[in-house]
């Protein structure tokens, strides 16, 4: 090797690793990642049981990490790279066009059955009558836009093998409402939750369900209210450069809805759509605000009343729910710790709502309480 | 600390860098001392002392040794068999103990807690290392090494400290004494490291994946197509991940002004079992011949013995990958056809190259499964899928899937698994591969940093709602 050769080759190499210490040092650290939706390391405390006790050195290396220069640009680069290297996928989610699908498993029969028999045993447990709905994710519906042979499992099977075991009042039929109209605008392209539009439409499935007349489509003034919505696997695929989502909003928030959060102490009183986290990452959280342990919605109109067991999903439903329960309330079991046929029996409840994605329900730790 | 991480590319490597070569050439010894044991704590900083313990008893047995060698033969041979236990008793704690309690603890009567110890890092390579020394001292192959922080830099030498290769005191004695860095050396130990660094980072790490997808599959989906996928991924990774590991250690070594042995030779390229180990982990190979199977007299004493000399050998290389009976049992396996081509195979071998090849690639990828499966049961799963074929069938559709993906990726480690790569490339005009070889490095560098930063990629999502 020549010379000269050998000069630049030394010189790229210090240059580059000598770089990215000063820079690292000289940028400051950013405390919360908007694309990643999460808070970051910072430079840990130095003390000696935290360095004995492994803590200082593992955070130091996930510092080194987490604030690394550019730290964006190098995670939307290797998803490139996975892309370019032939690969359909990245961090647990496919690369379909202009849509981000993730992945799913099957958990089993078995699994199913451990699960569904929470359902049941809340079913027997209450004397109001429990409706279960599961709502197919996006991958499913989708499913067509899946790499060639991807080894995404099939939640139509686990969907109907829970019906089959459910020994609820009734099952939802969301999977033949959404399923109808699968080449519509019903899943976001960024993020694993149903868009307005398909809400309604599960919205409808839970009407026929229920005996309820439900809104014709046209009805409702459909209005816009974000053009730039990066959702959650749009974060965790690291495909960057796929174009943002639209969120809409079909029912206007009139003031005429309270929704308190029993979780906070005193309760809290919100709004139909908190509009400020139109300004941040997670913006579908817009829909009552997020997650919390129980929220209960005095929604204004006559009828009955209605718990929802709730994932995410059931957020952008509630606005269509309004017009036909006086009262909704709204449990999330991963948060919520009290008895759950305690709380029905003590509100007089006329029906519950086991509500979950196919996903989550076969993945969340929490469903053994809906026995409790 | 591991070499592929943005801690020690960014931060640990360019300060040491930085200081030792700032520094007189007398404190650089002292430097590395320092870094060395920065290095080593940083995963356990406890464990530091039982370096420290393991530099000081060596360091002192090797000061005795050298003192009574030439006078007392006897002492100095006393003072090396306390030394020899004391290392392999340390080595026998810290790894063993907890297998050997277990297995005790199976026979009725018999109840031995285990110690749950976490494993210090790179005990198995510092532990041999260290024990070379005062033997070479007591066999008269090596000087005394009379300086602490010499003999503690040799120890706890960084670039190979957790992975190898194993160095033996003889091999780098005068390098610890005297060297010369030079600009040449630089630049050859930067290619070496960047060599080292996407065989790890951008080829293991990945085709690493592939073998993750399958290793736990059930009989039921396990089709031929996807066991041998599997199969020949976690023999890319292995390769890929050890020798990229001592490629890097070789490339730090030479920054740093030392020569370290090879360690890795184109294995797959092998057309015997015998060739195979005499191209991987050869410092492995090497310490076991010198401290084990030559002392017990090797070949030297007639065909029972060599058998049963190799028998204790490669029982013993196997064990030291890992404190679990399945690695007792991949040594034998070896042992197996090891004794075999002693026998009569390996000359039949010498006239059916082709069948040669096919043969040893068999063997070792088959080996590695062994290796690699935790349960006897997972194992034979695998051989049923592979040799026999599986409940599941020939291919399924998620096996296309998986080869479309990683196709490109594994046709590109086979190809950089031989020595092809390096004969094409020597064969370019100078002025190519002068302009290629910076433009490489940062190549190599750009991406694996970008795999790196995106390891602790772990976005919160409110996913699971």
């Amino acid at each position: 090797m020549k010379k000269t050769c050998q000069i630049v080759a030394i010189a790229v190499f210090l240059l580059f690793i000598g770089g990215f210490f000063v820079l690292n040092i000289a940028m400051p650290d950013r405390e919360f990642s908007q694309q990643e939706n999460k808070y970051l390391q910072m430079l840990p405390e130095f003390s000696f049981k935290a360095l004995f006790s492994g803590k200082y050195t593992k955070d130091f290396e996930d510092y080194t990490t987490e604030q690394f220069a550019f730290r964006d640009a190098w995670i939307t680069m290797k998803a490139r790279c996975e892309l370019l290297s032939g690969k359909k996928e990245n961090n647990g989610a496919y690369y379909c066009g202009d849509t981000i699908l993730p992945d799913f498993d099957d958990p089993g029969k078995e699994e199913i059955d451990r699960r569904v028999d929470y359902v049941n045993a809340l079913a027997e447990k209450v004397d109001t009558p429990v409706y279960f709905g599961l709502i197919p994710g996006s991958t499913e519906i989708n499913a067509s836009l899946l790499p060639k042979n991807a080894p995404a499992d099939s939640q139509q099977t686990v969907l109907d093998w829970a019906y089959s075991r459910s020994r609820a009042d009734a099952n939802v039929d969301l999977q033949s409402a959404l399923g109808a109209h699968k080449n519509e605008y019903i899943f976001y392209r960024t993020d694993h939750h149903w868009t307005s539009l398909g809400a309604y439409y599960g919205y409808t499935a839970l009407c026929e369900s229920m005996g309820l007349t439900p809104t014709s489509l046209s009805a409702y003034d459909r209005q816009t209210v974000s053009e730039d919505f990066c959702g959650t696997t749009w974060s965790s695929s690291g495909f960057t450069w796929v174009e943002p989502d639209t969120i809409e909003t079909f029912v206007p928030d009139d003031g005429s809805v309270t929704v308190l959060d029993l979780e906070k102490d005193p309760p809290q009183e919100g709004p139909l759509y908190v509009t400020s986290f139109l300004d941040v990452k997670d913006k579908y959280s817009m829909f009552l605000g997020g997650n919390s342990a129980l929220r209960s919605i005095e929604t204004g109109h006559d009828g009955p009343s209605l718990l929802i067991v709730r994932d995410s999903y059931a957020d952008s439903l509630v606005p269509f729910l309004l017009e036909h329960f006086s009262r909704i309330d709204l449990v999330d079991l991963r948060y919520y710790r009290g008895s759950l046929a305690g709380y029905i029996g003590e509100n007089g409840f006329d029906s519950v709502l086991v509500l979950y994605s196919v996903p989550n329900f076969t993945t969340d730790q929490n469903l053994f309480l809906l026995s409790m | 600390m591991v070499f592929s991480s943005i801690l020690f590319l960014f931060i640990y490597l360019p300060v040491v860098l930085a200081v030792y070569y700032i520094v007189p050439s007398r404190w650089r010894n002292l430097w590395l001392f320092v870094v060395n044991l920065v290095f080593y704590g940083w995963g356990e900083p406890v464990y530091i002392l039982l370096m420290v313990f393991s530099i000081c008893l060596n360091y002192v047995s090797g000061l005795l040794i050298g003192k009574y060698v030439l006078t007392d033969r006897k002492k100095a041979r006393l003072v090396l068999v306390i030394n020899t236990v004391l290392n392999l008793a340390m080595l026998f704690f810290f790894k063993y103990f907890d297998l050997v309690a277990r297995t005790l603890s199976a026979i009725p009567g018999v109840r031995i807690p285990t110690l749950g110890l976490s494993l210090p890092i790179g005990i198995s390579f510092y532990t041999f290392q260290t024990m070379s020394y005062p033997i070479d001292v007591y066999r008269g192959d090596s000087y005394v090494q009379k300086n602490f922080i010499k003999f503690g830099t040799f120890v706890a030498l960084f670039p190979q400290l957790i992975a190898g290769p194993i160095v033996r005191y003889k091999d780098i004695a005068r390098q610890l004494d005297e060297r010369h860095e030079s600009l040449d050396q630089f630049a050859n130990g930067v290619q070496r490291f960047i060599v080292g660094l996407a065989k790890k980072v951008l080829i293991a790490n990945n085709v690493g994946m592939l073998w993750d997808v399958y290793a736990n599959a059930s009989p039921a989906q396990l089709t031929f197509v996807g066991a041998w996928l599997a199969a020949v991924a976690f023999s890319l990774q292995i390769y890929f991940d050890f020798s990229g590991y001592s490629d890097m250690a070789i490339g730090l070594g030479k920054m740093l002004g030392f020569d370290f042995l090879e360690n890795f030779n184109y294995p797959y390229i092998s057309r015997s079992v015998t060739e195979f180990w005499r191209r991987w982990h050869m410092s492995l190979s090497t310490w076991f011949r010198d401290y084990v199977y030559i002392p017990l007299g090797g070949s030297r004493k007639g065909l029972p013995r060599q058998l049963i000399n190799l028998l204790i050998v490669w029982s013993l290389t196997g064990l030291w990958h890992g404190a679990s009976w399945t690695f007792l049992f991949w040594g034998l396996y070896y042992a197996f056809f090891l004794i075999l081509e002693k026998m009569f195979l390996l000359k039949w071998l010498d006239k059916h190259k082709v069948i040669g090849h096919i043969y040893t690639l068999l063997v070792a990828i088959s080996g590695w499964v062994i290796f690699q499966q935790t349960s006897v049961s997972q194992t034979l799963v695998f051989f049923r899928a592979m040799y026999g074929f599986g409940q599941a069938g020939f291919c399924a559709g998620r096996d296309l899937y998986y080869l479309a993906g990683f196709g490109l990726l594994l046709a590109a480690a086979i190809f950089a698994s031989l020595p092809a790569g390096r004969t094409l490339f020597a064969r370019l005009p100078e002025k190519l591969r002068s302009a290629a070889v910076p433009a490489l490095i940062a190549l190599v560098l750009v991406i694996s940093t970008a795999y790196l930063v995106d390891s602790t990629y772990n976005p919160f999502l409110y996913f699971r709602f």
